[in-house]
Formats: structure tokens, C-alpha cells, sequence
């Protein structure tokens, strides 16, 4: 392994990575095996969640800055790849009254996933360019203006969007394998990310920004890099929900979203690419015990009642609960390989 | 002439509304520096609090108005102590997740214990009539509302002053530790900041639950969101720029929603939005923010 | 009065001062000289409550370890600390009335903020203005005035000279000097050794956060043999 230029951090950040991704191949191996097909779905979407959670650790783990954007984010691509995918013909019955011809032309799924990466990509250039110039409370803030300015602008403008209601008729592009791999990709780069020059920097300014600028750190450049890479990582994830699940609404780009990414990002741990999986797995596990508890299920010949909300309740209690006794989170600053090391 | 007044009147009104709300957002951040986003939740807790009472007690309007008051400082104060103790001095994020995550819990205990939909509490709506001041029709609520507003903050004003307690808040703004090492119990200022939040709560819940007749268990979020807006535009912790916030963004929400045609009448948050993050570029601190002193070396 | 013993006092994971005992009695001025970053200011942190530390803190003889800040206070500690501190979004007399806020005897605090502004017109003159825009040796003034309106068993004064002129410098020790005539028992933190010693009952050295030195004032002379040991130099 002498022919690629890596420390010995960047080496470790490729064993890691490929633990992970052997996890979570062996995830989708088990629901092959033994998996009933519903489950498919609910396996789509918690690599979908895994895509974005593992993006917000790019920026809001590395900068340990939190920004709540990202779903607006997902939003737009995940409409953009929708509108340029939908044949003509489908258009014509779901986005009758669409302005500018958006209804008069069709894309390959290739290209519509290029063009809502690169349309994303570039809102994510002219945020950032703000966003890393602004101090970390303000990053927060703004973020959440994006994410209103955003979901209003879905909402207003039906005749694009549809607003709450469906925008469908979106072909089904990816399956279960194309996600895994989307995944895994991620997980590399998320990593390969953090290893990096340009991220080791950043977790330095992040500790001490001060410190990291006196060290010559551009605080500036190394944010915005974050910044856009993020983006692209959530744009991956509403490309991927937009090509599955054949309709899409404003509704889920919204806080719920952001608050269920969130506290798996802080469950697992900001700082580490481990947590982010870890956190998301286990909060997704806990989310659909939790939702089957919700339903009012027939366990051991007793029928519990339905009662609504408990998976919320179970979202704030662990955000909170992890706030307040394990702020670091379950990974802390280690990532999986620090544990195969440690028993040696 | 009239439409100019009743727009102004309108501006008013909204402006009062998020100035209440966004004042108890301020006085708890001024003094731990958390983004309590759990406000909005105190409110609807004022709102299920009402129906309750309402239904078990009493419809006179007047004693649920106590009741409601009591009850968002209650539940400020309980929040405080349960919630917020462990994260007190802890940084600005893990305050805000921890708030936030406190507004998930209430929202979902609302949902579990309420309802989904809206539930009707109508005691209130009678403060909410069209009255003829000359040639100019009016409503009450909205004259109300701003009265209340400018006495709440008045009676605010005279409490930082003149009372040892309100002192040490406003000490405690600038250096809390110190006003530790003068005999001043933490928990008692911070109780105090936490109660006079309810408060304010309290109050925007009476005029919130008079305009809408209704609880929801999400029905605080919107208001605190705009009211985030309000402290963010008049500088984080800043009580002025609390109040100056809630005002200028109801002035600009109504200015939108004169100057837009009326169909893009939902783009109004949109915008109002957009203007604070103007805002955040321009000064990244506020347009008031207060000054940061630190006992440092000279 | 204030007996301390083997105290460590640590600021996140360095141990700023390494086990030192130090006693102030009834009456007394002690002094605690040293150069800068010897551990003068961490000792009274933590005899304040505000830094972290191990060892024994007794104030008559009652342990102050476990309490908090504001206990401490209220069981007597008070302190005019490192860069004053006042609240400068406060009024002169506000501040005042927040260095006595614990007490309840309000009309006692009242009439003895009077004698306050008796006793330095200046602050007196301007009891209604903001805090900050006092001159550096008015602050001092005013941060001492907040500090014994708690009416305190011990008042921890820490560098009260630092940074004002000379003349001012003077008018602060003559200050001190008038407190202990009235029997106020005082713990000082200086680098003006020489007015120190002239103030003080008993001398520690700290150096390194150890006591490098200790005994009666007066067998320190004026001090100039110190300046080795103070300035850190070592010849």
C-alpha cells in the first residue's frame, strides 16, 4: 500500500471506512436474507437519512457549528431531479399550470442528477460564501432562515412544487443497491473528508479559532469547502429520495427532518464519521420499534393502544438526555478503528 | 388617512405580539445564553392550561387569564429547573438542541395527552371586536394588545431598576460570576429570568388564544420562530433590541403584505426572513447588541 | 479566621498552585506576593469558589469546600477581584446596592452607602452615572465599596494597584490601611511589594504555586531584597 501518499491517519480513515461500509453491507445482506419486502423501504430511507446525517458531519461536525439548512437543501434537489426526470407526458397531469417550459422537456436520470447537484452545488457556493464569514451562533441562524426562506418558497409557489400536496409520477430510478452504494461512497469521502488536510484544519479552527488562524488556517476557504461538500452530500440524499419513491412533497424538507438528522448526528457523535452512522442506525432502529409501540400492537394476546407522538417524545428525549449527560455524544472523538486497535 | 391608521395599527399589534414573546426569549439568553426554543411550548402549555381550566373550573375569561399567566410561569420555571439546570454554562449549541429537544418533548406530549387537531377555547375571543374609534374601525384585541405590550414593558423597565433582583439581572447580563461572588443566589436570578419569561408568555398566550379559539399542540412554534427572528435583528440578549426586533418585523410584515400583491401574501415570512439574514451579513451581532465585557487584565 | 492547607488549584486539567497552606487571624492584613503567574489569583479563585481546587478552606473553622460561590459570600468572603469587575451597566449606586444585596437589613445599606459617598466624594458625585465611565482608581474605589457592603468576615483584595498612577496607588494603600484600623481582616494579592509589606501583618512568597517564603512583615523590610523572587529573575 506504498503507492498512495497517505499518513497514517488518512490509512486508518480507509480501515474505518471499510468497516463501516462491510456494516453496512452486511445490514443490507441480512434484510436479503431474511427481510420481508415493506422492509425494503424503510431500509431506503434510513440509508437516505444516513446520506444526509453523514453530509452534516462534513460541516456541523467538523466546524462543530450546528446549521439546520440542510433540508432545504435536500428540498431543492430532490425537486429539481424530480421536475427534470418526470416524462412529458406525466408532467402535463401533475404540473399542468408550470411556468417556463418546466413541464415541456425531460432529462435522463443522469443528467437530472447532475443538473440538481450542480444547481444545488452552486446555492451551496453562494450561501457558504456567507455563511463562513459569519461567527458560529449566526451560522445557526441564518441557517434557519435558508430553511424557512426555502420551505415558504415551496409552499408559495404550487405551480412548481404543489406545496404540501404530491408532486408525482416521478419514475422509480434507484433500488436498494444503487442507495447501498450511494452510501458507501459517502461514508468514503465523509471520511476521506475529515482526514484531510482541509478538514484537519477545520477541526482545529474549530477548537481554537484563534489559535488556527495564527497558524496561517484560512478559516474562510477551509468553512466554505465544508460548507459546499456538505450540500452536495444532502443533494445526494433528495436525489435518491426523489428517484425512489415516485412522489414528493414540501412537508418532509422541513424541521422535523432537521431535528430527526440532528439528534442521530449528536447521538452518535458530531465529530466522528463512525457516529454519524452509529447514531443514525440506532435512532432509526428506535424510531421504528417506537412507531410499531405507536400503532398499538397485539403483543403476547394484549392489544396496546394506539398513542401518537411517542416517537416524537423519543426524539426529544434522547436529544436531551444526550445534551445533557454525554454532550459528545456515544463515539465522542474516535472512530470505529480505534476500538480494533485498542485490543491489539 | 384611515387605511393608514389601521395599517399602523395592525403593524403595531403584530409588532407587540413578537416583542412579548421576543423579550422572553431575550431575558433568559441575556443572563445563560440559551436559545430557549422550548418558548413556544410554555405558550401552548398556557393554552392547554386554559382548556383544562376551562372545562374543570371556571369560563369566567377573566380568572382564566390569571390561570394561564400562572400556568406559563409555572411551566417556565419547571422547564428550567428540569431541563436547563444540566446544561447551564454548557456552549450556545448544546443549549439550543437541548431547547429544542425540550419543544419536541412538549409537542409530543400536547399530541399524546391532547390531540392533533385543534382543540376550541373560545373564552378569550370576546377581547377580539371591531370598534368604531370616530371614522376609523378598529379591532379591540389589536388596541389591547399594544397597550399591554408597552405596560408589560414599562412594568419590565421598573423591575430591572428599582428591584434588587431585577439588578442583579441586569448584572448578571455582564458578568454573572460576579454577581455570584456578591451573595446573589444563581438559581434564584436564573428562576427569576425563567419566571418573568413565562410571564411574557403568558401574556402573548392570552392574545395569541384570543385570535385563534383554538389549541394545537405546534401552536407556539411559528410565534417563537419569528420572535428567534425579532432578537436576532435587534442584537442577541439585548432587551431594546428585543422590543425594537418584535417592531420592526411587524412593521415589515405588514409593509409586505401591503406591498405584495395579495396572492404572494405566503412569501411575507419568506421575505421577512431573507431581511434578517441581510441583516446577520450586515452587523453578524445585531443592530443592538450589547457590549461584551470581561473582567480581564488590563 | 481563614485557614487554608494543601490547597491545589487547578484550571481545567493544570494544577495552577501545588499545596499551600496560608492563615489569616482576626484583624490581620496578610499580604500574598509573587510574579505573574505564581497562583495569587487562583488561590483567592479558590478561595472564592471560582476555580476548581482540593485541599481545606476553613473560615472559623467552619469548612467552605463544599459550598458555592454565593454560600461563600454569604458566610463572609468578600473580594474586589482581579480587573474590578464592576458592572459598568450599572450605576455607581446600583453597584453599591448589589455588593449588599444579600443583606436584609435595607436601611443599615442604605445609610452606609451614604457614608460610602462621604468618604470618596468623587463616587458620591456621581452615584447616578454608569459604572463604566469611572477612572480605573474610582472603579478600584467602587469594586472595595461593593466588596465590604456585604459586611464580610474577610475581604480578598486582589492587585489593587495594577495599572493606576501612583498617586492613586498611594491613595489605595492609605485606604487599606484605614480598613485594617477598623479591624477589617484583609488577604491581599500584590506585586507592589514594597506597599504591601507596609500595609501587611504577615508576608507569603508564592512562586511556581508554591510559598517560596513566609513570615512577619517586618522581616521583609521594605521589600527590595524580594525583587529577585518577584520578578521571577533569578541572578
Amino acid at each position: 500500500m506504498r503507492f498512495l501518499p497517505l499518513n497514517s491517519a488518512q490509512r486508518q480513515g480507509l480501515l474505518g471506512s471499510a468497516m463501516l461500509s462491510l456494516l453496512i453491507l452486511a445490514i443490507v445482506g441480512a434484510y436479503y436474507l431474511w427481510g420481508e419486502s415493506y422492509q425494503a423501504r424503510m431500509l431506503y430511507a434510513v440509508f437516505v437519512n444516513l446520506l444526509v446525517v453523514v453530509g452534516l458531519q462534513v460541516f456541523t461536525g467538523n466546524a462543530n457549528i450546528t446549521s439546520f439548512s440542510h433540508a432545504a437543501f435536500m428540498g431543492i434537489a430532490a425537486y429539481v431531479a424530480a421536475i427534470c426526470v418526470t416524462p412529458i407526458a406525466m408532467k402535463a397531469i401533475s404540473l399542468p399550470d408550470a411556468p417556463w417550459g418546466l413541464n415541456a422537456f425531460e432529462l435522463s436520470a443522469l443528467s437530472a442528477a447532475l443538473l440538481a447537484l450542480l444547481i444545488t452545488g452552486l446555492l451551496g457556493l453562494a450561501t457558504g460564501l456567507f455563511m463562513a464569514r459569519l461567527t458560529g451562533v449566526g451560522v445557526t441562524i441564518v441557517s434557519i432562515a435558508i430553511l424557512v426562506i426555502v420551505h415558504s418558497i415551496f409552499l408559495y409557489r404550487t405551480d412548481i412544487f404543489k406545496g404540501n400536496q404530491a408532486l408525482f409520477g416521478i419514475p422509480k430510478i434507484f433500488d436498494l443497491p444503487q442507495i447501498t452504494a450511494l452510501v458507501i461512497v459517502a461514508i468514503f469521502i465523509a471520511r476521506a473528508f475529515r482526514e484531510s488536510a482541509v478538514g484537519l484544519k477545520l477541526r482545529a479552527s474549530a477548537d481554537d479559532e484563534v489559535g488556527a488562524r495564527a497558524m496561517g488556517v484560512d478559516v474562510f476557504k477551509v468553512r466554505l469547502i465544508a460548507w459546499v461538500v456538505g450540500t452536495l452530500f444532502f443533494a445526494t440524499a433528495g436525489i435518491a429520495y426523489a428517484f425512489y419513491l415516485g412522489t414528493i412533497s414540501a412537508r418532509p424538507f422541513y424541521f422535523n427532518f432537521v431535528f430527526l438528522t440532528v439528534s442521530m448526528l449528536i447521538l452518535g457523535g458530531l465529530r466522528s464519521v463512525t457516529g454519524a452512522v452509529f447514531g443514525t442506525l440506532m435512532i432509526s432502529m428506535g424510531l421504528e420499534l417506537v412507531r410499531w409501540l405507536e400503532t398499538g400492537p397485539v403483543i403476547s394476546g394484549i392489544k396496546f393502544p394506539e398513542v401518537l407522538g411517542l416517537s416524537g417524545l423519543l426524539l426529544g428525549v434522547v436529544i436531551v438526555a444526550v445534551m445533557a449527560f454525554l454532550p459528545r455524544g456515544i463515539m465522542g472523538n474516535r472512530e470505529i478503528e480505534d476500538f480494533v486497535k485498542r485490543k491489539r | 388617512m384611515d387605511y393608514f391608521i389601521q395599517q399602523s395599527l395592525n403593524a403595531l399589534s403584530f409588532g407587540a405580539e413578537y416583542a412579548l414573546i421576543a423579550l422572553g426569549l431575550a431575558i433568559v439568553f441575556s443572563i445563560m445564553g440559551l436559545v430557549n426554543f422550548a418558548h413556544g411550548e410554555v405558550i401552548a402549555f398556557g393554552g392547554y392550561s386554559m382548556v383544562i381550566m376551562g372545562t374543570l373550573l371556571t369560563n369566567n375569561p377573566f380568572v382564566l387569564m390569571v390561570g394561564v399567566v400562572a400556568a406559563c410561569v409555572f411551566a417556565s420555571v419547571a422547564l428550567e429547573r428540569v431541563a436547563f439546570r444540566t446544561v447551564r454554562g454548557a456552549d450556545l449549541t448544546t443549549g439550543l438542541l437541548t431547547a429544542f429537544g425540550v419543544s419536541i418533548i412538549l409537542q409530543n406530549l400536547f399530541l399524546l395527552f391532547g390531540s392533533p387537531r385543534p382543540i376550541a377555547a373560545t373564552q378569550f375571543i370576546f377581547l377580539d371586536r371591531t370598534i368604531a374609534i370616530g371614522s376609523i374601525r378598529v379591532s379591540s384585541l389589536q388596541i389591547y394588545e399594544t397597550v399591554t405590550t408597552l405596560l408589560a414593558i414599562l412594568a419590565l423597565m421598573f423591575f430591572l431598576r428599582r428591584t434588587t433582583l431585577g439588578m442583579a439581572m441586569r448584572a448578571a447580563a455582564l458578568d454573572f460570576e460576579m454577581v455570584r461572588l456578591c451573595g446573589v443566589r444563581a438559581n434564584r436570578v436564573i428562576a427569576g429570568a425563567f419566571a418573568i419569561s413565562g410571564l411574557l408568555a403568558g401574556l402573548a398566550c392570552i392574545f395569541i388564544m384570543a385570535r385563534r379559539g383554538s389549541v394545537q399542540p405546534h401552536m407556539g412554534f411559528d410565534p417563537v420562530l419569528v420572535a428567534f427572528v425579532a432578537c436576532v435583528i435587534g442584537g442577541f440578549g439585548s432587551l431594546p433590541g428585543a422590543v425594537l426586533g418584535g417592531f420592526l418585523l411587524g412593521i415589515t410584515e405588514v409593509a409586505v403584505l401591503i406591498l405584495l400583491p395579495q396572492s404572494a401574501g405566503g412569501l411575507a415570512h419568506a421575505v421577512v426572513f431573507a431581511l434578517v439574514a441581510l441583516v446577520l451579513i450586515w452587523r453578524p451581532d445585531g443592530i443592538l447588541s450589547p457590549a461584551r465585557e470581561k473582567g480581564d487584565k488590563i | 479566621m481563614l485557614e487554608i492547607s494543601q490547597l491545589k488549584v487547578f484550571h481545567g486539567v493544570i494544577e495552577a498552585v501545588h499545596g499551600i497552606d496560608v492563615s489569616v487571624s482576626e484583624g490581620q492584613c496578610v499580604s500574598l506576593l509573587g510574579p505573574n503567574g505564581a497562583g495569587k489569583t487562583s488561590t483567592l479563585s479558590a478561595i472564592t469558589g471560582t476555580a476548581k481546587s482540593t485541599g481545606s478552606i476553613r473560615l472559623l473553622g467552619e469548612d467552605m469546600t463544599r459550598l458555592s460561590i454565593e454560600e461563600r459570600c454569604r458566610k463572609g468572603i468578600a473580594i474586589s477581584p482581579e480587573g474590578r469587575r464592576i458592572f459598568s451597566n450599572l450605576t455607581v449606586r446600583d453597584n453599591m446596592l448589589m455588593g449588599g444585596a444579600m443583606r436584609r437589613d435595607r436601611a443599615a445599606l442604605l445609610s452606609e452607602i451614604g457614608e460610602w459617598f462621604e468618604r470618596f466624594p468623587i463616587l458620591g458625585e456621581r452615584a447616578g452615572q454608569m459604572a463604566g465611565t469611572l477612572s480605573g482608581g474610582e472603579q478600584q474605589m467602587l469594586a472595595i465599596a461593593r466588596a465590604l457592603l456585604s459586611r464580610p468576615r474577610i475581604l480578598l483584595l486582589d492587585e489593587p494597584s495594577l495599572g493606576l498612577a501612583p498617586q492613586i496607588v498611594a491613595k489605595i494603600f492609605e485606604i487599606i490601611r484605614e480598613l485594617k484600623s477598623r479591624g477589617i481582616t484583609i488577604l491581599l494579592v500584590e506585586q507592589n511589594a514594597a506597599a504591601a509589606i507596609g500595609v501587611s501583618d504577615k508576608v507569603y512568597i508564592l512562586n511556581n504555586g508554591r510559598i517560596s517564603r513566609q513570615g512577619a512583615a517586618a522581616e521583609f523590610g521594605d521589600g527590595s531584597d524580594l525583587m529577585d523572587e518577584l520578578t521571577g529573575v533569578h541572578s
